[in-house]
């Protein structure tokens, strides 16, 4: 098969997602008063009602509701006050009733979009002339959201005897309702999606979102957040759509860039050889790398909608949507901005830190802490941060002081930050009790840098020849030498006065 | 006990028990000695729960002792339609398919009678899922009209109006879809109420059309039946039926005043509408000249729309029983038919062997009407044509209190004189319109048939939550009939007077 | 225009109910006049009326409280399960959905 790049420059993909997320911060399921849990033995979570015990009746969840006006308002969607509940027809013991409660044509929010930042490799997926971009090659797509309806998850299956669990060959299946009316809330796009990368960053983005909110723990590995892809491809410069394929089982962001751009290329290959793609729902195998065929699908299923009788209609008072307006936290590319303006941080780590709320909040926490030292705080939330577990925000803003008064090395803020990691413990106190403060005696330090060049012969030759970069692996053996005790920048001072003498 | 059962009223029941004249536990073990002497021939019940009625007695008992509250229906013996939940009793909608189903909570209906104080005494035979008009189509047994046991008692809340037309219970429940608790009220001599939809929860009811069913008292007096009316919207609202109401009202108070200069609207194209028997037509006349005496006035209105409610209505509670019934497969509850390979074959064979023919005619005719492209023909128009017939209401009752109109055209006809379905149908224009608008209405005794010797009710309907005065004038419609020695208040059918105490 | 045996069939199985031969003749004869029947539906100008899904007028926004177990409903697993024709363990249990034969997977 061809390469990705090699099928974008002929070919182009039109991709549109649906993603259903589970809003698990909630106590309760979305029709019932049954406990939210993924956790508990099967079936112990249930009631008449997510059982679809004969008299049973939905109620909805207030908090539910509100989640899903705060996605709206997040993703620039139209919130529709006048909305209802639909019954959808068909019959799998998945769905207790045998019709799922969703939304019919009017969901409660409509016609938003989110705006993409595709930058850095990402971004040559897209062929320079479909698209303006920046010198650097990035470039912003906006993509347009169809709908976010209210709805209920279902039951899960086990299938016992058939291959990897999977319902093929299985003799039998068990079904556990614990997960059956959980609330879920599903977002679909318009096609508006064009290369593999743009649909992870779009999965990302609104990942990002929903945890700035609080409504999900959108956990992609768990199954609280899921993505569904339709892909198809044309030519360049035709306008009629292709034939579109549905790809299921994406289960990170990683499978959903790699199913997309593995479909998009086998479909290629299908066309150019003369063949026809079909209409078809496939599943990704992350595992070989490819997608298989699940079903093929002939006739659109006929669900059956209606409203649902059991469900008053909705009529959303104005006050309603401002609550939950006023409820918004500050969401990632706002704080992106601040960050930018307010700290003086970089584009890159503004968004890293942005991206994830607890980062964020460890970050604005330890500035506030740390007073005039936003960047080294925002270098040390960056790169020191993710390898520990628990560090409070106190931590990172005392050790971001003792590296900016060159008090400790970076290196030695990692092992700080390692020793504290999980404690109440101060960090000043650690450096102070294991003498770990930052060497500053020249004679030492000199000497660490004669003792490494006396071993270096080849590297003081290629310095000489004018490969003036290996001075950095210089510096690295003199950290090594003084067990990172050194300030690299003194030592990279002391190697050029002896390396040019 | 110093009285018979048989000239105790609910009223009477629950001030003797308050009183002390008897105890609950004396009255439960009356009427379950009736209920031993007389259902043999009447059929009424399915389930005789005495244990669970005793128990009961004896709590009430137990309370006034402690000088407790004993609730407006202390120690009344009630009968329960069995598409309703008791827990300790089985549920089986008078259907294969739920011939062992353990309630696994209580309807709010039942619970709300018994927090008053009364004392459920068993479970009443119906048509299968409250499909029918005659109580024919139970799977179980053939419940006989008290007045003339080669009749049908109408349907489908026939056990409950023949259990307390034979004197078995003072009060029972039924719910009314289009007609299935006043229709064989009518036809057992008795007063059967349907009250606004949402003034009584349906949680814990076995659904067939959710927007159309309504749960309500029957007795054999209004006075009986606004008492338990009472019990059923104390507390208000139900919290776990969206669609209920608060309407906490005494539907006793004021009762029994005059009517004078009430208006009762009466359209004369339905008196003496060409499918009315000569005896119905002949009683209705009766029954408004008894209300003419009583001081009211009528009215000519006019219902422009009601022709269609029938249609409306074969098409609304088909498409609704449909998707209510869908969940019957097998899974979770009711009969699963073994030996099937695959989950497909199973289920639509337990569905097969479960349901009888009129439960499976009304699911396809649903299926058929909700498909795509058929929809907009039927269920559509059928939801606008409700428009229609509700506006048609609002117009006349802006011009009077409540509606004199027929109950059914005849009197309870015998087993197997009506068999076609579409015949069957048509026996519910009278009722059905009140369904489909939702208004309140009441079958009230007003003789004896001429011809057959069967009872004859007038229906009377007022508007949306107004049926307080309904009440009242339907109490004066009882109180007129009395006087005019048209038939005797609150009397039991003939042929089960004095058999047990 | 009248429906045929063959949508019948389509019908029963969509809606899971499994028809013999002469079931599915009366079944067609019973929707077919079910359908006359319902004539009426259409026989009104119905341009700009306004369906009525709801029979409960200006009731609208019912929603519940995010309390787990406000009311007492949930069920202990025994409860759960005690209605049900085949469980195993603490889970429901169904036969093959796709149909096992024996040499499958």
């Amino acid at each position: 098969m061809k390469s990705l790049a090699e099928v974008l420059c002929d070919w182009e993909a039109v991709i549109g997602l649906e993603i259903h997320t589970e809003l698990t911060a909630l106590k309760t399921k979305m029709f019932c008063n049954c406990r939210l849990s993924h956790h508990d033995e099967p079936n112990t979570n249930v009631c008449p009602v997510c059982l679809g015990m004969p008299g049973a009746l939905p109620v909805p969840n207030r908090e539910a509701i509100k989640s899903i006006v705060m996605a709206g308002l997040a993703t620039n969607c139209k919130i529709q006050k006048r909305t209802c509940f639909y019954r959808k027809h068909y019959f799998y013991p998945d769905m207790a009733k045998n019709y799922q409660t969703t939304q019919g044509p009017v969901a409660f929010c409509m016609n938003g979009r989110l705006v993409l930042e595709v930058t850095g490799e990402g971004a040559t997926e897209r062929p320079d002339s479909t698209i303006g971009k920046d010198d650097d090659g990035s470039y912003t797509v906006s993509i347009r959201i169809k709908r976010i309806h209210m709805e209920e998850d279902a039951a899960k299956m086990v299938h016992v005897g058939g291959k990897e669990g999977r319902i093929g060959g299985a003799s039998e299946s068990l079904i556990d309702y614990n997960r059956c009316g959980i609330p879920l809330i599903e977002l679909v796009t318009d096609p508006d999606l064009r290369t593999p990368e743009e649909a992870r960053l779009f999965m990302e983005k609104l990942r990002q979102t929903f945890l700035a909110l609080g409504i999900s723990d959108c956990s992609l590995e768990h199954g609280s957040m899921r993505c569904d892809g339709n892909v198809s491809i044309r030519r360049r410069g035709d306008v009629e759509l292709g034939t579109k394929v549905e790809m299921k089982n994406i289960n990170s962001f990683k499978s959903l860039h790699d199913a997309l751009a593995y479909e998009i290329c086998r479909q290629a290959q299908v066309l150019e050889e003369g063949g026809a793609v079909l209409q078809e729902t496939r599943h990704w195998e992350p595992s070989g790398r490819r997608t298989t065929v699940m079903r093929t699908k002939e006739a659109a299923d006929d669900y059956r909608m209606y409203p649902d009788p059991d469900l008053p209609p909705f009529n959303l008072p104005d006050e309603f949507i401002e609550q939950c307006r006023a409820r918004m936290p500050e969401l990632p590319d706002a704080k992106r901005n601040r960050y930018m303006k307010s700290y003086g941080l970089r584009r890159r780590e503004a968004t890293y830190i942005a991206a994830d709320p607890k980062t964020a909040r460890l970050f604005e926490e330890a500035v506030a802490l740390a007073g005039d030292a936003p960047l080294m705080v925002a270098n040390v939330t960056m790169n020191l941060v993710p390898a520990v577990r628990n560090v409070q925000p106190f931590q990172v803003a005392s050790i971001s002081q003792l590296i900016c008064s060159d008090a400790i090395t970076f290196a030695q803020a990692r092992e700080v930050l390692q020793i504290v990691d999980g404690t109440t413990d101060d960090p000043r106190q650690v450096v102070d009790e294991r003498g770990m403060r930052q060497c500053t005696d020249a004679i030492t330090m000199a000497n660490a840098v004669d003792a490494v060049l006396a071993h270096s012969k080849k590297q003081i030759n290629q310095y000489q020849d004018g490969n003036k970069k290996v001075i950095g692996y210089l510096i690295g053996q003199c950290m090594k030498a003084s067990q990172g005790a050194g300030n690299p920048k003194y030592f990279g001072k002391i190697l050029k006065e002896r390396l040019e003498r | 006990m110093m009285y018979g059962l048989d000239h105790l009223g609910a009223v009477q029941i629950a001030r003797g028990v308050a009183k002390g004249d008897f105890s609950a536990v004396e009255v439960a073990e009356a009427s379950l000695e009736v209920i031993e002497a007389k259902d043999g021939d009447v059929c009424a019940f399915l389930q005789v729960c005495a244990e669970l009625a005793l128990k009961t007695a004896r709590e009430t008992d137990a309370r006034r002792a402690a000088g407790k509250n004993v609730g407006p229906l202390a120690g009344v013996p009630f009968a329960i339609k069995d598409n309703m939940h008791l827990v300790g009793t089985r549920t089986t909608c008078a259907s294969r398919m739920l011939e062992h189903y353990e309630s696994t909570f209580t309807a709010t209906c039942v619970r709300r009678m018994i927090d008053a104080g009364a004392t459920p005494m068993g479970k009443t035979n119906m048509d299968e899922f409250a499909f029918g008009s005659t109580t024919e189509s139970s799977a179980f047994c053939k419940t006989r009209n008290p007045w003339d046991v080669e009749r049908v008692p109408g349907g489908s809340s026939g056990g409950s109006a023949a259990a307390v037309a034979a004197g078995e219970v003072p009060l029972a429940l039924g719910s009314d879809t289009g007609g299935s608790i006043r229709q064989p009220a009518c036809f057992c001599g008795v007063v059967g109420m349907k009250p606004t939809y949402g003034a009584v929860s349906r949680y814990g009811v076995v659904a067939f059309g959710s927007s159309l069913d309504q749960v309500g008292p029957f007795g054999r007096s209004v006075s009986d039946v606004a008492l338990a009316m009472n019990a059923l919207v104390a507390g208000g609202k139900d919290p776990l039926d969206a669609t209920s109401r608060d309407v906490e009202t005494n539907y006793l108070a004021g009762l029994d005043d005059s009517v004078e200069g009430m208006r009762v609207g009466i359209m004369g194209s339905l008196m003496t509408h060409q499918s009315l028997s000569p005896e119905v037509m002949l009683g209705l006349k009766d029954a408004c000249s008894v209300l003419e005496d009583q001081g009211a006035r009528l009215v000519e209105i006019e219902l422009p729309h009601i022709d269609s409610a029938i249609a409306a209505y074969y098409v609304i509670g088909p498409c609704e029983a449909f998707s209510n019934l869908a969940r019957f497969d097998g899974v979770r509850f009711g009969y699963r038919e073994p030996g099937h390979a695959t989950l497909a074959e199973q289920t639509a064979w337990s569905r097969a062997h479960g349901f009888g023919a009129e439960a499976k005619r009304r699911q396809l005719l649903g299926a058929y009407l909700l498909a795509s492209g058929v929809y907009d023909k039927y269920y559509y128009p059928a939801q606008q044509v409700r428009t229609l017939i509700t506006a048609d209401y609002q117009a006349a009752f802006d011009r009077c209190d409540a509606i004199i109109l027929p109950c059914a055209p005849t009197t309870a006809w015998r087993f197997g004189e009506v068999s076609d379905p579409a015949r069957m149908y048509a026996s519910d224009l009278f009722t059905i319109s009140s369904n489909i608008a939702g208004n309140g209405s009441i079958s009230v005794p007003v003789g004896l048939g001429r011809d057959t010797g069967m009872p004859v009710a007038a229906q009377l309907q007022g508007p949306t939550f107004q049926d307080q005065k309904m009440l009242r004038l339907a109490r004066a419609l009882e109180r007129g009939v009395h006087e005019a020695g048209l038939m005797k208040a609150a009397a039991i059918a003939p042929a089960f007077v004095g058999r047990g105490r | 225009m009248a429906l045929t045996r063959d949508d019948v069939r389509g019908i029963a199985s969509y809606a899971r109910i499994a028809l013999t031969e002469d079931e599915l003749d009366e079944m067609c004869t019973y929707l077919n006049a079910a359908i006359e029947l319902l004539a009426p539906i259409r026989a009104y100008d119905l341009t700009d009326v306004e369906p009525t899904f709801y029979p409960m007028g200006e009731l609208a926004n019912v929603m519940a409280a995010d309390e787990p177990d406000e009311y007492g409903c949930m069920l202990g697993v025994e409860e759960a399960l005690k209605n049900a024709a085949s469980t195993r363990g603490r889970a429901f249990r169904v036969p093959s959905i796709l149909g096992f034969k024996e040499g499958d997977g």
